[in-house]
């Protein structure tokens, strides 16, 4: 019973950064209807930012987070402007394969950057170990997990009470039916895309203090479009709960399954999962179902 | 567009792929210039050349799948790996020759794609994208973990042999890939001016719309991944035997990337265009295999070994390049220079 609390909490902390990486995701999504798998690496990017400042320059915490922050809004912005601002009017399957695209090219420029090394942070969080009736956690992954909910939260108030973010609920509906009520497609488009950087790179921070900044943590962004999809990629709620599911499947499963059978089922785990879930549910675990037309 | 003053006088001349008699020289010309390539070549250009036309061929398959019938698979490199890894197996611990493990390293890799394809029998688009990602992930990993596989070290297949003549050498595996290559495209061609090819298109174009015109969607969508995956079976079969070493590291996400770029440089939904694709991003893999350390030399900061993050940096920037400029790849700027000197002196 001991182990299955212990793997339901990890599972639990690490679910929150999953959830907020799928919560940038299904938030790009809605507004521009595109599936962004760049995100990825604009956390990854992010990371690297906030090691810079606080590691590489030794400028203190908040400093270092409002710049990396700032610095990952601009990357957002060029993003937008530079790849995804020519493809309006292009099928969404090219915007989709541009975010491919994106990934690949920073993805060369994060291996040349890194030549190999990984990068820490330094210990800017308590790293202390909450023990209690045997289970153990870290005090930072807790903060980390906070700063995910409190994240999540904003956002969602941000899309019911803003204008902004009601602008960006009718462009999801509609392109061209938001632009007659007077709501302006692009600068919502560019804003998203400047929000989602931001986001990311709360998440690429929360992220990079568990696992470090190296080659496998792009990937981050794919388990994130997995965890997306399970929530049925229209509903901010629905990704948050199945970024916590995922985390939390994905640790126990890997606890009672490595010993059977000799350990890597943490690497397989979601996409077992993510087929069984597509098989039965196809519009993800809270996703709307489309009724087409010809 | 056709120039001025041709015309199809039969439905002979109508439906053939070879039109004119210069078209028939250019094919006889390269045919023959084909197989005496490895005479010509140097050996390094001869093992290029296998690993473009095994690509072509992976590509193919794609091309069926995802620019004829519009079911997006980013899983390919999975069924590249299920056919190597048959065939490898069917040959060292079976003892099959390579000619009867040829055929059924793509029927196996087909037979588990339909498996793999039977989400896109409810879910399409991103969701099927993401389902295809989870099955190559799956894939590799039950290929990792399996012991008739042997794991991480893999396996070494022998080459192909006719009696006591062996397949052993770069110029010799040539003739067998440039052969199969040939009889695939041809393949490819025709089953696209077919019942089947036509409704692939149908299907990609609205599925709907298909359905209720009375193409069986089911069928036709797991035949199309079927097709796509046997292409990908056999692809991996003649790599297995060229390198005579599989290991999992062959099969990565990178690849499926990597073939769904060719598709996108090369343009969806053409058969040339295939051809374009692969062979480009070859070149461009090349050229960054040469230039990378010179690069590194003018500028220091790149570091000691660029070429790998170089070859992707430079394949990301391509992609990107390509989807803004030529969303419809090299075969649409091909299929305009070919108006344009037609209509010469005219405008198109």
């Amino acid at each position: 019973m001991t182990n299955f609390v212990q793997f339901f909490l990890s599972g639990l902390l690490v679910g929150g950064i999953y959830s907020l990486v799928a919560v940038i995701i299904v938030l790009v999504y809605k507004a521009t209807r595109v599936v962004s798998i760049a995100h990825g690496q604009l956390l990854t990017f992010g990371a690297l930012f906030f090691w810079f400042f606080i590691g590489g320059l030794g400028l203190p915490l908040w400093i270092s987070f409002l710049l990396a922050i700032l610095l990952s809004g601009c990357g957002g912005f060029l993003v937008e402007r530079l790849t995804m601002r020519p493809l309006i009017g292009q099928p969404l399957f090219a915007a989709f394969l541009m975010t491919f695209s994106i990934f690949m090219f920073l993805n060369g420029i994060l291996q040349l950057y890194l030549q190999g090394q990984s990068r820490a942070f330094p210990p800017f969080l308590p790293k202390g170990v909450i023990k209690f009736e045997g289970v153990s956690v870290a005090q930072d992954q807790i903060i980390s997990f906070i700063t995910s909910v409190v994240f999540f939260l904003v956002l969602t108030l941000f899309f019911k009470y803003t204008k902004v973010g009601l602008g960006m609920r009718a462009t999801a509906e509609h392109h061209t039916l938001a632009q007659s009520a007077g709501v302006r497609v692009r600068t919502i488009f560019t804003i998203v895309w400047i929000l989602s950087a931001m986001g990311a790179c709360v998440a690429g921070m929360a992220a990079a203090n568990i696992m470090d900044i190296h080659y496998p943590l792009p990937f981050i962004g794919i388990k994130g479009l997995i965890v997306a999809i399970l929530g049925g990629l229209e509903s901010i709620g629905g990704a948050f709960l199945a970024g916590l599911i995922l985390g939390v499947f994905e640790n126990i499963s890997a606890g009672y399954l490595d010993p059977l059978v000799g350990g890597g089922v943490m690497e397989v785990a979601a996409y077992v999962m993510l087929l069984f879930i597509l098989l039965v549910k196809p519009y993800g675990l809270f996703g709307l179902k489309r009724i087409e037309r010809i | 567009m056709r120039p001025c003053g041709v015309f199809d006088k039969t439905y002979e001349k109508d439906i053939a792929i070879v039109r004119t008699w210069q078209h028939w020289t250019i094919l006889v010309i390269s045919i023959i210039f084909l197989f005496f390539l490895p005479f010509i070549f140097s050996y390094h250009l001869v093992s290029l050349v296998n690993q473009i036309f095994i690509n072509v061929i992976v590509v193919l398959g794609l091309q069926i799948v995802m620019g004829y019938c519009g079911q997006i698979s980013f899983g390919q490199p999975a069924f590249v790996a299920i056919g190597a890894y048959t065939s490898a197996i069917l040959t060292t611990k079976f003892g099959f020759s390579f000619w009867l493990a040829l055929p059924i390293s793509g029927i196996m890799a087909g037979i588990v794609g339909m498996i793999g394809g039977a989400p896109s029998l409810r879910i399409k688009g991103f969701y099927l994208a993401m389902s295809t990602i989870a099955t190559f992930f799956v894939t590799i990993w039950v290929i990792v973990h399996l012991k008739i596989t042997g794991g991480n070290t893999g396996i070494t297949p022998p080459p192909p042999q006719i009696g006591n003549f062996s397949f052993d050498s770069d110029e010799r595996m040539y003739y067998i890939i440039m052969l199969v290559m040939l009889g695939m495209t041809y393949f490819a061609r025709n089953l696209m001016r077919s019942r089947v090819g036509r409704a692939f298109v149908a299907i990609r174009d609205n599925d709907l719309a298909a359905e209720v015109m009375g193409v069986n969607l089911y069928y036709y969508k797991l035949l199309a991944f079927f097709i796509s995956c046997f292409y990908a079976g056999i692809a991996g079969s003649l790599l297995g035997h060229w390198y005579m070493a599989i290991t999992p590291e062959q099969f990565s996400l990178m690849h499926a990337l990597i073939y769904v770029g060719a598709i996108i440089v090369g343009g969806m939904g053409s058969i040339p265009g295939v051809f374009f694709g692969v062979t480009f991003l070859q070149l461009l893999d090349e050229l960054v295999l040469f230039g990378g350390p010179k690069l590194a030399e003018t500028f220091p900061w790149i570091g000691s070994a660029p070429a790998a993050s170089l070859g992707v940096t430079a394949f990301g920037l391509v992609l990107i390049v390509f989807l803004i400029f030529e969303p419809r790849g090299l075969a649409h700027s091909w299929e305009t220079f070919k108006a344009s000197y037609r209509l010469y002196p005219f405008k198109s």
